[in-house]
């Protein structure tokens, strides 16, 4: 019989916007990455309690990472951009993915934690597109195994207004602040997401686990801005 | 008739050789070591301490040292018998905290009756979000052990109003939160919850005729589980999955008072143990079924030092890096030196 409590886990979700427009600021969000990756490197007892994906987003979804155990994960496959924005495609990917994976992560003998998305988009979803009935079914609690807590970050002209709809509380929507360097604004949300990372992973052993979301510098909680 | 005639002895005798001299740091260069003799196999205390390890170990690392103005150890144990129990009592620091330098956050005490044999004893899990939460911790356990040795003391059995133990640890908590902030009155209760919340179980264990009758309180999800028939079981308390099947340790914790906080009274039968304990204990073990639930049912069977119960408590397995604390009583047949 597999044993049932092998250990804790919390999925942690990267859905990056992989479209046209997001050419000049992909290498930012890759190098962001990349310093997560170390970061967590030298957190070791964090890191073990987590699993990584990366998925990339545009017209459909590629699967960058998926459920990668940090410490021994080779270098990350690099985002890169293709196509449009098709906010429905990302969330209907995850409405099957994640359950799948807390079903997986499940039948290896692990608890689960409730999954996190960090959300990186720079613009508006394709035009006309009904996004939210997907984004409605992927958190509804009654709906979907696991539905995400999901945070959203708008870079370069991001509407205020969807990064907070994509959020999954206020607090958890963030907007660059106009006039900031975006390159080194994202690599801040890179280094935020790192604390958010390695704070959520220890606070499941604590008695009060919560996904702890520090606003990194330059952003604004995008219903500020609203 | 005399003896022969012996060689005379030596005009100047050959000085016997020096005897071993002891060591005197101020003297180093006139220190002159015996010859060696000869040692035991050689026993490494690095290797017979090292945590047990279950499936993968914790990654090995020097512990830092806590931060805080008051002195915390890493590690308590206690140990002792009563006619007719014996208790061991062990609180660890999480290998997280070990890590992070922060002071353990749970703790435990206990106490004896001596008039009703009648032994008390709580754990606390001090939640990490809190400022002071090893405070919290360690004043719940003293107030609710406080008070429950004046209730037994006043009415010579078990503990006679539990909501007036959770009363004392809820005003306790308060009034210290109160000093903390530099008032003269209390807290108030969200302020109090800033600063030092934790979790409490608390229990009495009474011999009566009919055997030993336990009554145990709890706030939170420290939890009671019981190893008989060498199966390690859990009773009552615990983290509970949700209905998606997601683990949450969302807790509501002292001061806030439950309107039905969780009571539970039994007899603890002759050959069994009964283990109370914090998550840190009780996420590892789960069910029971597991390789840690396996461990503890086959090492406390029986009572064991209260070192090797720390040592126990402190086992290694990955992703299980919270503050342990735990209890255990194991029932005696009457009279001091008595077999269980």
């Amino acid at each position: 019989m597999m044993e049932s409590n092998r250990g804790h886990l919390l999925p942690i979700y990267v859905l990056a916007d992989e479209s046209g427009s997001m050419s000049a600021n992909i290498d930012d969000l890759n190098d962001g990455l990349r310093s997560l990756h170390q970061a967590l490197l030298g957190e070791p007892m964090a890191a073990a309690k987590v699993r990584f994906s990366v998925l990339g987003f545009s017209d459909d979804v590629v699967e960058r990472v998926r459920l990668v155990d940090l410490r021994s994960a080779g270098e990350f496959p690099r985002l890169t951009t293709r196509g449009m924005t098709s906010y429905r495609a990302a969330f209907e990917d995850l409405i099957t993915r994640i359950p799948a994976d807390v079903g997986s992560l499940k039948a290896e003998g692990y608890q689960v934690h409730r999954p996190a998305v960090f959300f990186f988009s720079d613009g508006l979803p394709n035009r006309g597109e009904d996004w939210q009935d997907a984004h409605r079914r992927l958190t509804d609690r009654s709906v979907t195994l696991g539905a995400p807590n999901i945070i959203a970050c708008g870079i370069v002209e991001a509407d205020a207004q969807t990064i907070n709809a994509v959020a999954t509380q206020p607090e958890f929507g963030f907007i660059v602040n106009e006039g900031v360097d975006v390159g080194a604004a994202i690599a801040k949300f890179c280094a935020s997401l790192t604390k958010s990372v390695i704070a959520s992973g220890r606070s499941l052993a604590s008695s009060s686990p919560q996904l702890v979301v520090d606003k990194p510098e330059g952003f604004t909680v995008a219903i500020d801005v609203i | 008739m005399p003896p022969p005639p012996r060689p005379a002895p030596d005009l100047y005798p050959t000085p016997p050789p020096p005897e071993p001299s002891v060591y005197d740091w101020q003297h180093d260069e006139g220190f002159r070591p015996g010859p060696a003799q000869p040692q035991p196999a050689e026993v490494r205390l690095g290797d017979q301490w090292a945590p047990i390890v279950v499936d993968t170990p914790v990654q090995q690392f020097d512990p830092r040292p806590p931060t805080g103005l008051s002195y915390r150890p890493d590690t308590i144990c206690d140990g002792w018998s009563t006619d007719m129990l014996d208790l061991r009592l062990a609180s660890v620091r999480g290998y997280q905290h070990r890590y992070d330098g922060r002071p353990r956050e749970d703790d435990a005490a206990a106490a004896w009756d001596r008039d009703s044999g009648t032994v008390l004893f709580a754990v606390a899990d001090g939640v990490s979000d809190a400022r002071q939460p090893h405070i919290g911790s360690q004043l719940a356990c003293r107030t609710a052990v406080d008070e429950m040795s004046a209730q037994v003391r006043a009415g010579h059995c078990g503990v006679t109003d539990w909501t007036k133990v959770l009363s004392m640890v809820h005003w306790q908590l308060r009034a210290q939160a109160g000093r903390l902030l530099g008032r003269p009155q209390e807290a108030e209760v969200e302020e109090t919850a800033d600063l030092l919340a934790t979790t409490l179980v608390a229990g009495a264990a009474t011999p009566t005729a009919e055997g030993v009758a336990v009554g145990l309180l709890w706030v939170g999800d420290s939890g009671i589980w019981q190893i008989k028939h060498d199966h390690l079981y859990p009773m009552k308390g615990g983290k509970q999955a949700g209905a998606d099947g997601l683990v949450s340790s969302a807790v509501r914790p002292l001061p806030y008072v439950p309107a039905e906080p969780g009571r539970f009274d039994f007899v603890l039968e002759p050959g069994t143990t009964l283990l109370v304990g914090t998550d840190g204990f009780g996420d590892p073990v789960g069910d029971g079924r597991g390789p840690v639930g396996r461990l503890f049912a086959t090492r406390l069977r029986e009572p064991v030092p209260p070192l090797g119960f720390a040592h126990l408590l402190d086992f290694s397995r990955e992703t299980f890096d919270d503050d342990r604390t735990l209890v255990a009583l194991w029932p005696r047949t009457p009279g001091m030196g008595g077999r269980r």
